[in-house]
């Protein structure tokens, strides 16, 4: 197999109907376990949302109401019951800070903005980390490898909250070209919406592109010695044919693997993009949810996050037997 | 007397402690007047441009817009442009003092009973009247045990409202009630605010998401970690006002965010603005940066309940070693004065300008805290606890500045606290349970004594986190507040003081300036000491 890096097959458990059903009951248990392990350590932390709402009002007297109120005084078990046996059924409890449903402040509310942020940035970063890979690979031992490592490991290394303030303060604040904060829909104002995630995604782009860069210049340096680019050479065909046909289509499934694999870097980097940019996506959410101890809102974040990673692992899944015609045979 | 001087006269009378009994029975009349002519002296100007659009970067935490159930000093200054208070706060640029809002007269029957006469056509957003009826109900939803409003406390001696005519309302206490103009006015005191009563039976629990109030805008939307949007209410009582067509409040959660908007001109102003920004706006000339000594103090709380601070003499030790200068230099940059008691510059009646000079409270002292520490039990080097959060710092505060510049202070008298750094929630559960050696505070937005000393540090009240005791202060403080002569209470706030601070549950830190920074565009921004932001009399260039 050329690729560094092997795939993994999460779903493939059978054929047919039973795959299908076996993948089903993994998620399912996966989604379980998330919901567990998330839900006891979230009780286990210290400060209770009680006192964060009661703030400098605190009385011992509106404490216990406020706990009775929230459930709080109810045993753990029976809290998750109650918890799980209405989130499976779509009702996932109404928010006690914003008194809003926390299904649509999570799904219909915060989740386009990560995901409109996540894709933007994700965008940019194959838009220039796979040139630079290319680049880097093609012209090894080069300046220009030299400088395109450099830009990727300096992407790479630059935490986004610290990357994203720089920005700000370069390009908001000094040269005033990009706004700084808030969120326009894209699909609502395509201009707008694009101005206003210009930073934030290049800013969390700026991580991935280090990522994507040093993926492809490595499994293309290895994909450079393979016969098939001698053979592809000796047939005649113009270079720029040779890396970016034969040599790109082999580079892929490591590619494809990586961004899978590295989704939880991408929506770890969003919490912090969003914060610093001030975008009501869903790392904001579960920043002030955990600032003000709001449990089922956590959860609630933590329960989509872990459902991205489960559909993103069955998305490169079912990549890889696009991008090898091999794999196809498992299964048919 | 011409208006103006009578103005002055009852804002001196109300600011002073509400000793207006025979003010009012001959002043009365013309508080109506004094409103009108506030709002002429307004126009005579050149003529603010009506319409446009404020954007706000609202930095501080915004819980609900239910003012009866807000815990936040954010969502006050919001519901400030929603509602109306029966009382509203004024300041003249030297004295805060109590002006009528929804009350077009205030009269004092006896020392317990409370007459409103009420501004005639005033509306909710929601097209109901408010009336003499909905005053009573809005009061009395505050007052309601079953309601359980955090600031029932305010209304704990009110005996019973009625309504005497379709605009008169009487409120009677059990007992002489010195605190009643702060909680009528609608903004630190939250209790007196007006709200819908149609509008509250129709949300229920989520009328904090939609208010309704009599206030100059109406609540359009509020999104979640993102915006809250209002508009000019067409209706509002003080004609020709507001000038803003719109208000949108971008919430902030990280204040350098805040900060870079507003120097990049994307935002025309900040709800609020952390020390440390101060220096750097100032200099910048399109920015106005609003901001003076406010009703609050700093402190570090100390346990008296447990060892080594149950020891009166380690904890004046502290109280007298502690550098109030270098605090103000380094921890507040230059935005503050040193505090040598709880009570603070605005609540003018009680605060003694020249307190440094009359060797009362607490101040830095270093002979002083070597005796008291001599007196100490604990000869040793003690490691007290010391835990702080750097939640303060989005709410205006200090971080975790003040306890590093302490700890070398201590450390001179043999204290070297083991500073914990948590999160607010930690904090504020370890706080309340007692769980510290030493916390640091602040007490913000408070305009009279009753509310910035009586119920933190009297026995038993939930505020007093460090579980101090001493029936002298409780019976003075308790007195002070059931009566309504300016010169007893003063005394008696003198008094109540003078224990307290001699017993040093707290070394009391600084009085702190509090910011609002506008656009140069930004016209007409009536500043007022108690955390407020009202955008009624705002205008755009």
């Amino acid at each position: 197999m050329a690729s560094a890096v092997q795939p993994r097959a999460f779903f493939s458990t059978g054929t047919g109907f039973g795959r299908v059903l076996g993948g089903l009951a993994q998620t399912g248990l996966v989604l379980w376990v998330v919901s567990v392990v998330s839900f006891g350590f979230l009780k286990l932390s210290p400060g209770d949302p009680v006192t964060v709402m009661l703030g400098s009002d605190f009385s011992w007297d509106s404490y216990d109401k406020l706990y009775h109120d929230l459930g709080l005084d109810l045993p753990l078990p029976l809290q998750y019951w109650h918890w799980l046996s209405r989130f499976v059924q779509g009702d996932w409890g109404t928010s006690y800070v914003s008194q809003q449903d926390i299904f649509e402040q999570a799904v219909l509310q915060a989740l386009p903005v990560t995901l409109t942020l996540a894709g933007l940035s994700l965008l940019i970063a194959l838009v220039v980390g796979i040139p630079l890979g290319v680049l880097a690979a093609v012209r090894r031992n080069s300046w220009a490898d030299l400088a395109a490592s450099a830009v990727a490991i300096g992407g790479n290394a630059f935490p986004s909250f610290y990357l994203g303030v720089v920005l700000i303060w370069i390009f908001g604040v000094t040269l005033g070209w990009f706004p700084t904060m808030g969120f326009v829909a894209p699909w609502e104002d395509l201009g707008q919406g694009l101005w206003h995630l210009a930073l934030p995604a290049l800013t969390l782009g700026a991580w991935y592109v280090g990522l994507i860069a040093a993926v492809t210049r490595s499994s293309l340096l290895e994909v450079l010695e393979q016969p098939y680019m001698d053979a592809a050479r000796a047939r005649g065909e113009p270079e720029w044919r040779v890396i970016w046909l034969h040599g790109m289509r082999n580079v892929l499934m490591p590619l494809v693997t990586v961004i899978g694999l590295q989704l939880g870097g991408m929506l770890r980097g969003a919490v912090m993009t969003e914060v610093v940019f001030t975008l009501p996506g869903l790392g904001m959410m579960i920043t002030s949810a955990v600032q003000t101890r709001e449990y089922i809102v956590v959860q609630a974040g933590i329960m989509i996050t872990a459902l991205l990673f489960i559909l993103v692992n069955f998305l490169v899944d079912q990549t890889y037997s696009i991008l090898d015609p091999r794999l196809r045979k498992n299964g048919r | 007397m011409s208006n103006m001087d009578h103005k002055v006269a009852l804002a001196a009378t109300l600011a002073a402690g509400f000793s207006r009994r025979q003010m009012l029975k001959t002043a009365g009349a013309g508080m109506g007047l004094v409103a009108a002519s506030a709002i002429g002296a307004r126009s005579a100007q050149a003529a603010p441009r009506k319409g446009g659009t404020i954007t706000l970067a609202w930095l501080d935490a915004i819980d609900t817009l239910d003012p009866h159930f807000t815990m936040s000093g954010g969502s006050i200054k919001v519901i400030n442009n929603l509602y109306n208070g029966i009382l509203k706060v004024e300041y003249d640029g030297k004295v805060v003092s109590f002006a009528p809002d929804l009350a077009e007269k205030w009269d004092m029957v006896d020392e317990k009973t409370h007459v409103f006469k009420l501004r005639p056509n005033v509306k909710f957003h929601n097209g109901d009247v408010c009336d003499a009826a909905a005053v009573k109900w809005s009061l009395e939803r505050v007052a309601d045990p079953e309601m359980k409003s955090p600031h029932a406390w305010k209304f704990a001696q009110l005996a019973g409202i009625d309504i005497v005519d379709p605009l008169t309302v009487r409120l009677r206490f059990k007992k002489p009630f010195a605190f009643l103009p702060v909680a009528l006015t609608g903004s630190t005191g939250r209790a007196g605010t007006i709200v819908s009563k149609r509008a509250v039976e129709q949300h229920g629990k989520a009328f904090g998401r939609n208010p309704v109030g009599t206030g100059p805008f109406r609540f359009v939307s509020w999104k979640e970690n993102d915006s809250i949007e209002m508009v000019r209410n067409p209706d509002y009582f003080e004609a020709g006002l507001p000038y803003l067509d719109k208000v949108v409040l971008r919430i902030v959660k990280e204040p350098s965010a805040g900060v870079a908007a507003m120097m990049s001109g994307q935002v025309d102003g900040l709800s609020l603005c952390p020390f440390q920004f101060i220096p750097e706006l100032r200099k910048n000339s399109k920015l106005s940066v609003y901001g003076q000594v406010e009703g609050n103090y700093s402190f570090i709380g100390m346990n008296n309940k447990r060892s080594p601070f149950d020891d009166i003499a380690m904890r004046q030790a502290v109280a007298f070693a502690i550098d109030r200068n270098v605090i103000v230099k380094q921890s507040y940059f230059g935005e503050a004065i040193p505090a040598y008691t709880c009570i603070s510059p605005p609540m003018t009646a009680f605060y003694d300008p020249n307190i440094s000079k009359t060797g009362r409270g607490q101040f830095f002292d270093m002979a002083k805290a070597r005796a008291f520490r001599a007196k100490a039990k604990n000869q040793g080097e003690i490691n007290p606890v010391f835990i702080v959060t750097e939640g303060f710092t989005g709410s205006g505060g200090m971080g975790t500045r003040n306890a590093q510049l302490v700890s070398p202070m201590l450390a001179q008298i043999g204290i070297k606290p083991k500073i914990e750094l948590v999160d607010r929630a930690v904090w504020a559960q370890r706080r309340n349970a007692g769980d510290f050696d030493m916390y640091d505070e602040a007490w913000i937005a408070d305009l009279d004594p009753d509310e910035t000393i009586t119920p933190e540090w009297s026995t038993g009240k939930p505020w007093n986190f460090v579980g101090y005791s001493n029936p002298a202060f409780d019976k003075a403080a308790a007195a002070a507040s059931e009566i309504m002569d300016t010169a007893a209470r003063r005394k008696l706030y003198i008094a109540a003081e003078d224990v307290l601070l001699g017993d040093a549950p707290l070394a009391v830190l600084a009085h702190m300036k509090v910011f609002k920074i506008m656009s140069k565009k930004v016209q007409g921004f009536e500043y007022v000491p108690a955390d407020l932001l009202n955008l009624h009399t705002v205008s755009l260039a």
